[in-house]
C-alpha cells in the first residue's frame, strides 16, 4: 500500500521532469502576465523548459536504481506507488517532451498575430506535456483518471483555442462534449475496478484479480471484469481516436489551430496507449484475464483500419484527411498490443514493436504536420487544392511531405516501413493472420489518399504563383523529421532497443511481486 | 445473493409507487376550472414584467466560476489542518512546506486572473 | 583488386553509384549539365557490369562477389548481396537499358529535367538492388523503392491520362507487394536459424552464411506454406505481369514517357519472374509444385489472351505492351515446368530406361534455362521495340496510330524501317534471332517434362504453342505489313531519318538481338549453371531419382 512517509529526496527525484514542467509552466504563466502584447520569450522558455525536462528524464535513464532507492529494492518503489518512474515511463516522457518540441517549433510563426492569449498556449503546450507524463507513470486508478481529464481539459482549451474561428469554437466544443461522456463511462469502469478490489493502486487490483475468490464482491465478477475493461476502454479509445470512438477528431482536427492538431494527432495518442498498456497488460495480461479482452481489441483494431482509411479516402480538408489517417495508424497500434500474447519477430516483443511504431510516427507525422503548418499559414487554407503546384513553390517542402507520406503508407526503407513490419509480424506471430491482411490491404488503400495530396503538389498547378518561404522553425521541424524518419528506417537497430527496454517495466505482474 | 437486495427493491418500488399514485389522484379527481387569472406566471396577482429568460452579463457568470474555483480549492485546507499534528510528527517542515506550495499556486492563479482582468467589472 | 572493394563487393557500387549520381544531380543547375552528368554517370555502373560480366567465374557458379552485413541483427536482417547466373545478365541488361534511355531522354525531355533525372536514377538503384540481394528483406526494400520513382515518371512525363495510369500503377503493385510483405514474415518466423531471411538454402553455396533449411519443414499441413507462397506469387504475377492481374500494363506502357516504357518492360517485368526464380523456387519448392498446373494455366492464358488482344490494337505502344504480357508468359511457362510434378513414372519404366530421371532433370534445366534467356532477350527486343516507338512519336510524327502511320514507312525511312524489322522479327520468334532461341528452350523443356508424365501441362504448352501463332500474325500484319510495306503514305514525305546519334543508340540491342541469336552460348554458359544448380537443390524428383539408381543398380546386380 502506498508509504505514509515517503523519503521526500526519492519523490522530488522521480518527479524531476513533471516538476520542471509544473514549474515552468507557471512561471511562463507568470512571465507573460508581464510583457503583454509584446512578441515575447514565451516560445524560448517553452523549448527551455522542455529541454530540461529531457535532460532530467535522460538523467533519470542513466541513473544506477540501487543509488536513487536508497537501499530499497526497486521492487518494493515500483509495485507500491501510484506514479511509477520506470523504464516505460521514461520512454513516454522522451515522447512528450519531443511532441511538445516540436509542436511549439513549428507553431511558433503560425501562432504569431492569431490571438492576443499568447503566453497561455505555450503554458498548456507544457501542461499538456505534463499531463501526458503523469499518464504514462500512472500506477493508480486515481493518476490515470486524472491524467486523462488533465490532458483532456488542456486539449479542450488548444483545440478552441482562437476564438475568433468559428470552426475552432465548433471543434472544441464537440471534442469536449463528446469527451465528457467517454469520461464519464471511464469513471464508471473505473468504479468497478476499485469496487472489485477494494483498491485503486493497479498491483493490488492485479493481485485480486488473480485470486477471485478474495475479491471484495466475488459475485458478478466474472462479468464484471469485462464490462469494466470495455468502459475504460472507451474513456482511452477516445483520447487515441479508435473506432468508434473517434466521431470527434475530424471535426477537431479541422478547427483545431494547425499546430493543435499536430499536437492531437501524436501527444495524446502516445500517452493514451501508455495507460492502455500499463493497465491491460500488467493488470490483465495473464493469458487466463488477457482473453477477455484480446478479441474486443483485435476487433476494435480491424474496424479502426478499415474506417480510418476508408473515410479518408472522401476528405478535401487535408487536416480532416489527416485526422483519418491518425485514426488508421492509431489502429495499427492496436494491432500490436491485440498481438501481445505472442512472440515476436527475434528480439523484439510485441509491445516494443508497437512503442517502436509510436516513436517513428512521431516523427513523421510532425513533420507531415509541420508542412501542413506552414502551408496553411502562407496560403490561408488547408484544403487539398491549397497543395496544388507545392513542388514548384517549394520544393523542399513537396518532397518532405511525400517522404512523411511514404512512410506512413509503410514503403521501405522509411521508418514507417519497420512500425508496421514489426507490428504486423506480431500479428502473424501471433496467428492473428486476418488482422494483418486487413492491415496491409487498408495500407494499399491509405496510398491512394496519400498520393492525392502528392499528385496535387507534383501534377498541378499552383493556383497562385510565387515561392513559399516557410519560417526557420518549420524547416528545423521538418529537417529533422526527415532526417528521424529515414534514420529510423536505415538504422533501426538502436531505436528497436530502447523501444524494447522499454517495454521490460511492462512484464504482467506475478502475485508474489506485489508490496503489500 | 441477490435476494439481499430484495428489500431494497420493495423500497424502491414503494416509493415510485406512491408518488404515481398520487399525482394520478390530483389529476383525475381534482377539480378543473382554469381561467386567465389563474394561469398567470404569479398567481398572487402581481403581473409578469418581460420574457422569462432574463439574459445577466456575462461578467456574473464569469465572477461565479472564480469564485467557485477558489472557494473549493480552500476545502482542502480542512483536512490538512485536522491532521496538521500527525502530519508534523511524520514529515517535519515538510508538512508546512507541502500547504506553502498549495498556497503558492493557489496565489500565482490569483494574481493571474487579477492581471487578465477578469475582476474589472467596467 | 582493392581489399575495400572485395569487402562491399563491386555489386554495391553498381548498385548504389545511381544513387550516388542522383544527390549530384540535386545540385546541379544547368538542364543541359544535368542531361550530359546522368547520362555519362549511368556508363560507370555499366561499365562495372561488363567487368562483371567477364570476372564471373562461369565454371566456379553459385554465388560470386558477395558481401555480407549485419543490418538489423535484432531481426536478423542482413545486408547479404551476391551474383549467380541468373542475375548477371539481368543486371548487365539493366544497366545497359538505364544508360540508352538516359541518353535517348536527352533529346525528349525539355521540363523538369532534374526531377526527370534524379527519380531516373533513383529507379535505377532500385532495380538493380533486386537483382544482387540474398537476403528477403534486401529484395523486398529494393522491390519497393523502384515503384515510387516510377510513379513520378508515368505521373509528370506522361500522356494524356497519366495520372490515372501513375496511381494504378502504383496500387497494383503495392497491394501485391503488401502481400508479398506478409508472406515474408512468415517465412522468417517460419525458418530455423539466426538468418531467417536469408535467400541462400541448403545446397547453394555461400561463402558467408551456413546456408539455412527451406522453411514450413516443421509445418504439418503445409497449409502455412501455401498461404505464405500465395503471397508471393500474387505480388510477382502482378509485376510480370500475368493475366488477370495486367491490366496496369497498358495503361502504364501507353502513358509513360518512352523511356519509361522502355525500362518497365526491359526491367521491371522481369522483377516478377526473376522473384519467381530467385524467392519462390528455392523457398517454396513444394507449394509451388502444387499449385504448378493453375500457374500454367494462367501463363497460357496470359499467352493466348495476350497475343490475340495485341492483334486487335490499333496503337503501336499498346500492341507492344500486349505483345510483353505474351512474352512473359513464355518466362512463366518455363518456370512453372521447372516445378510441375510429374505422375505416373513407375519404377518398372524406370527400370528399363535408367536415363528417364536424369532426362527429366535435363528439361527442367532446359525449360529453366529458357525462362531465364526470355528475360533477357525479352528486356532488349521490348526495350528497342518501346525505343523505336519512341523514334518516331515524340520527336518525328506524334502520331502511333497503325492508321495514320501506315503505309510505306520503310520507304519514307529506310534506316529507322530496317531497325524496326530486325527487332520485330526477333519480337515474332525468328530462328537466328535472340527471341528463337529462348522460346524454343522453354517450348522444348515444357514438353519434355509434360511428356514424362503431366498430361495438363503437357497440355497447356500444346495450346501454348498458338501463342507464337498469333504473335507472328500481329506482327506480319500490323507492324510489317501495315506499316513498313506498301504504298508511301503521302502525308509522312519528307520526314527525317535516323540519326546517328539514334543509330548509335539502338546498335548494342539491335547487336545482342543478332548475336545472341546466332550465337547463344556466351549468355545461356551463365544461365545454364545457374539452372542446374537450382533444378538440383530444389530436388523436385528426388525420390525419382533414388528410385532409378536403385533400380539400374539392381539391374547391374542381376546381370
Amino acid at each position: 500500500m502506498l508509504d505514509l512517509s515517503p523519503d521526500w529526496g526519492v519523490i522530488l527525484t522521480h518527479f524531476a521532469p513533471e516538476l520542471i514542467l509544473v514549474i515552468g509552466a507557471l512561471g511562463l504563466l507568470s512571465y507573460d502576465l508581464y510583457v503583454r502584447g509584446k512578441d515575447g520569450l514565451q516560445p524560448w522558455i517553452t523549448l527551455g523548459v522542455l529541454l530540461a525536462a529531457a535532460l532530467a528524464t535522460g538523467w533519470l535513464y542513466t541513473m544506477d536504481p540501487a543509488e536513487v532507492f536508497e537501499g530499497r529494492s526497486a521492487g518494493e518503489v515500483f509495485r507500491s506507488g501510484a506514479f511509477l518512474s520506470d523504464s516505460f515511463t521514461h520512454f513516454f516522457r522522451l515522447m512528450s517532451v519531443l511532441t511538445a518540441g516540436l509542436v511549439t517549433l513549428s507553431g511558433i510563426a503560425y501562432m504569431r498575430g492569431k490571438t492576443a492569449f499568447k503566453g497561455e498556449f505555450y503554458a498548456f503546450v507544457l501542461f499538456a506535456a505534463l499531463a501526458m507524463n503523469l499518464m504514462a507513470g500512472a500506477n493508480d486508478l486515481i493518476v490515470i483518471a486524472l491524467g486523462i481529464e488533465f490532458l483532456s481539459l488542456v486539449s479542450y482549451i488548444l483545440t478552441g483555442y482562437i476564438r475568433e474561428d468559428r470552426l475552432s469554437i465548433e471543434g472544441g466544443l464537440k471534442y469536449f462534449l463528446y469527451g465528457s461522456i467517454t469520461s464519464a463511462a471511464m469513471l464508471f469502469g473505473l468504479t468497478y475496478l476499485y469496487g472489485i478490489a477494494g483498491s485503486t493502486s493497479l498491483p493490488v487490483i492485479a493481485e485480486a484479480v488473480r485470486q477471485p475468490e478474495n475479491l471484495v464482491v466475488t459475485h458478478l465478477s466474472t462479468f464484471i471484469v469485462p464490462a469494466a475493461l470495455f468502459l475504460v476502454l472507451a474513456g482511452i479509445g477516445f483520447k487515441v481516436a479508435i473506432a468508434p470512438f473517434h466521431q470527434w477528431s475530424p471535426d477537431a482536427y479541422q478547427g483545431a489551430p494547425t499546430p493543435v492538431t499536430a499536437f492531437l494527432s501524436v501527444g495524446p495518442k502516445a500517452a493514451g496507449f501508455a495507460v492502455m498498456m500499463r493497465l491491460f497488460i500488467t493488470v490483465f495480461g495473464t493469458p487466463e484475464l488477457s482473453a477477455t479482452w484480446l478479441g474486443v481489441l483485435g476487433a476494435l483494431a480491424g474496424l479502426t483500419m478499415i474506417l480510418g482509411n476508408v473515410a479518408a479516402l472522401t476528405q478535401s480538408d487535408v487536416k480532416r484527411m489527416m485526422a483519418y489517417s491518425s485514426i488508421a495508424q492509431a489502429g495499427y497500434m492496436l494491432v500490436g498490443i491485440a498481438a501481445f500474447g505472442g512472440t515476436a519477430l527475434m528480439g523484439t516483443t510485441p509491445l516494443g514493436a508497437v512503442l517502436f511504431f509510436i516513436l517513428a510516427y512521431l516523427f513523421t507525422n510532425l513533420g507531415a504536420f509541420a508542412v501542413i503548418i506552414a502551408v496553411d499559414r502562407l496560403t490561408g487554407s488547408s484544403s487539398v487544392s491549397a497543395f496544388a503546384g507545392l513542388s514548384k513553390r517549394s520544393p523542399f517542402l513537396a518532397i518532405a511531405l511525400t517522404i512523411f507520406f511514404l512512410s506512413l503508407i509503410g514503403i521501405p526503407p522509411l521508418s514507417g516501413f519497420f512500425g508496421k513490419f514489426a507490428v504486423f509480424g506480431a500479428a502473424v506471430a501471433s496467428d492473428m493472420f486476418g488482422l494483418a491482411v486487413v492491415g496491409v490491404l487498408t495500407g494499399v488503400v491509405s496510398a491512394v489518399y496519400y498520393f492525392q495530396i502528392v499528385k496535387t503538389m507534383y501534377f498541378g498547378d499552383p493556383a497562385e504563383g510565387g515561392a513559399l518561404r516557410p519560417s526557420p522553425g518549420v524547416v528545423f521541424v521538418v529537417a529533422t523529421a526527415l532526417v528521424m524518419t529515414l534514420i529510423i528506417g536505415l538504422v533501426p537497430q538502436p531505436f528497436i532497443e530502447i523501444a524494447n527496454q522499454a517495454v521490460t517495466a511492462l512484464e504482467p505482474i506475478a502475485g508474489s511481486m506485489v508490496a503489500r | 445473493m441477490l435476494a439481499a437486495f430484495a428489500p431494497l427493491a420493495v423500497l424502491a418500488a414503494i416509493a415510485i409507487g406512491l408518488g404515481l399514485i398520487i399525482l394520478a389522484f390530483s389529476f383525475y379527481i381534482g377539480p378543473r376550472d382554469p381561467s386567465p387569472v389563474k394561469s398567470q406566471t404569479y398567481e398572487s396577482g402581481m403581473t409578469a414584467l418581460g420574457p422569462a429568460q432574463r439574459r445577466v452579463p456575462v461578467r456574473f457568470y464569469l465572477i461565479a466560476t472564480l469564485f467557485i474555483l477558489f472557494d473549493i480549492e480552500v476545502i482542502y485546507l480542512y483536512p490538512w489542518a485536522v491532521q496538521y499534528r500527525s502530519l508534523v510528527a511524520e514529515q517535519g517542515w515538510g508538512a508546512l512546506a507541502s500547504m506553502g506550495v498549495f498556497i503558492g499556486v493557489l496565489v500565482l492563479g490569483f494574481v493571474h486572473v487579477w492581471r487578465k482582468g477578469a475582476l474589472d467589472w467596467d | 583488386m582493392q581489399p575495400f572493394l572485395e569487402q562491399i563487393s563491386i555489386l554495391s557500387l553498381i548498385t548504389f553509384l545511381p544513387l550516388v549520381g542522383m544527390v549530384w544531380v540535386l545540385f546541379l543547375r544547368d538542364d543541359d549539365r544535368i542531361k550530359k552528368f546522368a547520362t555519362w554517370f549511368s556508363v560507370i555502373p555499366l561499365i562495372l557490369s561488363v567487368l562483371l560480366w567477364f570476372g564471373y567465374d562461369k565454371d566456379a557458379g553459385g554465388f560470386q562477389y558477395e558481401a555480407f552485413f549485419s543490418w538489423i541483427p535484432n531481426v536478423g536482417i542482413n545486408y547479404h548481396v551476391g551474383v549467380d547466373g541468373f542475375s548477371v545478365p539481368l543486371i548487365f541488361l539493366t544497366t545497359l537499358l538505364t544508360t540508352i534511355s538516359l541518353w535517348y531522354s536527352a533529346g525528349v525531355i525539355q521540363t523538369r529535367v532534374k526531377e526527370y533525372y534524379a527519380f531516373f536514377l533513383l529507379l535505377a538503384t532500385g532495380m538493380l538492388g533486386v537483382f544482387i540481394s540474398l537476403d528477403l528483406f534486401l529484395f523486398y526494400v529494393f522491390f519497393e523503392i523502384g515503384l515510387v520513382p516510377m510513379y513520378f515518371l508515368i505521373g509528370i512525363w506522361g500522356g494524356p491520362r497519366r495520372e490515372y495510369a501513375a496511381i494504378k500503377f502504383f496500387l497494383y503493385t503495392l497491394a501485391g507487394s503488401v502481400l508479398m510483405l506478409l508472406g515474408l514474415i512468415a517465412v522468417a518466423f517460419n525458418t530455423p536459424g539466426d538468418n531467417p531471411f536469408t535467400l541462400v538454402r541448403g545446397g547453394m553455396t555461400s561463402d558467408w552464411l551456413t546456408a539455412a533449411p527451406i522453411p514450413f519443414a516443421s509445418d504439418p499441413t503445409g497449409a502455412l506454406a501455401v498461404a505464405a507462397f500465395l503471397g508471393f506469387l500474387i505480388a510477382m504475377l502482378i509485376k510480370v505481369p500475368s493475366f488477370p492481374f495486367h491490366t496496369w500494363l497498358p495503361d502504364a506502357h501507353v502513358e509513360a514517357p518512352t523511356a519509361g516504357s522502355v525500362i518497365l518492360a526491359g526491367v521491371l517485368l522481369k522483377l516478377g519472374t526473376y522473384g519467381l526464380v530467385r524467392v519462390a523456387m528455392p523457398l517454396f519448392p513444394e507449394a509451388f509444385q502444387m499449385l504448378a498446373v493453375p500457374i500454367g494455366f494462367l501463363a497460357f492464358t496470359s499467352i493466348v489472351y495476350g497475343a490475340l488482344v495485341a492483334m486487335a490494337q490499333w496503337d503501336f505502344k499498346k500492341l507492344i505492351a500486349y505483345s510483353s504480357v505474351n512474352h512473359m508468359g513464355y518466362v512463366t511457362l518455363g518456370i512453372v515446368a521447372t516445378v510441375a510434378a510429374v505422375n505416373g513414372v513407375t519404377p518398372e519404366a524406370l527400370a528399363a530406361d535408367p536415363m528417364l530421371a536424369e532426362n527429366l532433370e535435363a528439361a527442367r534445366v532446359a525449360a529453366l534455362d529458357g525462362a531465364a534467356l526470355q528475360m533477357f532477350t525479352h528486356g532488349v527486343i521490348t526495350g528497342a521495340l518501346f525505343l523505336l516507338v519512341g523514334l518516331i512519336y515524340d520527336t518525328r510524327t506524334h502520331e502511333r496510330d497503325f492508321r495514320e502511320l501506315g503505309s510505306g514507312l520503310w520507304r519514307t525511312v529506310p534506316k529507322y524501317g530496317t531497325m524496326l524489322m530486325i527487332a520485330a522479327f526477333a519480337s515474332l520468334g525468328l530462328p537466328g534471332l535472340a527471341g528463337f532461341v529462348s522460346e524454343f528452350l522453354v517450348f522444348n523443356g515444357a514438353f519434355r517434362v509434360g511428356l514424362a508424365g503431366n498430361q495438363p501441362l503437357l497440355i497447356l504448352t500444346a495450346l501454348s504453342v498458338l501463342g507464337i501463332l498469333f504473335t507472328a500474325a500481329f506482327i506480319l500484319w500490323k507492324v510489317i505489313q501495315m506499316l513498313l510495306l506498301g504504298p508511301q503514305n503521302e502525308r509522312w514525305i519528307g520526314t527525317p531519318d535516323l540519326t546517328n546519334n539514334e543509330l548509335a543508340m539502338l546498335a548494342p540491342l539491335m547487336f545482342f538481338i543478332i548475336a545472341f541469336g546466332v550465337y547463344p552460348w556466351p549468355i545461356l554458359e551463365f544461365i545454364h549453371g545457374a539452372s542446374q544448380s537450382l533444378v538440383a537443390h530444389m530436388n523436385v524428383d528426388a525420390n525419382l531419382i533414388e528410385v532409378a539408381r536403385a533400380a539400374s543398380a539392381a539391374l547391374t546386380s542381376l546381370r
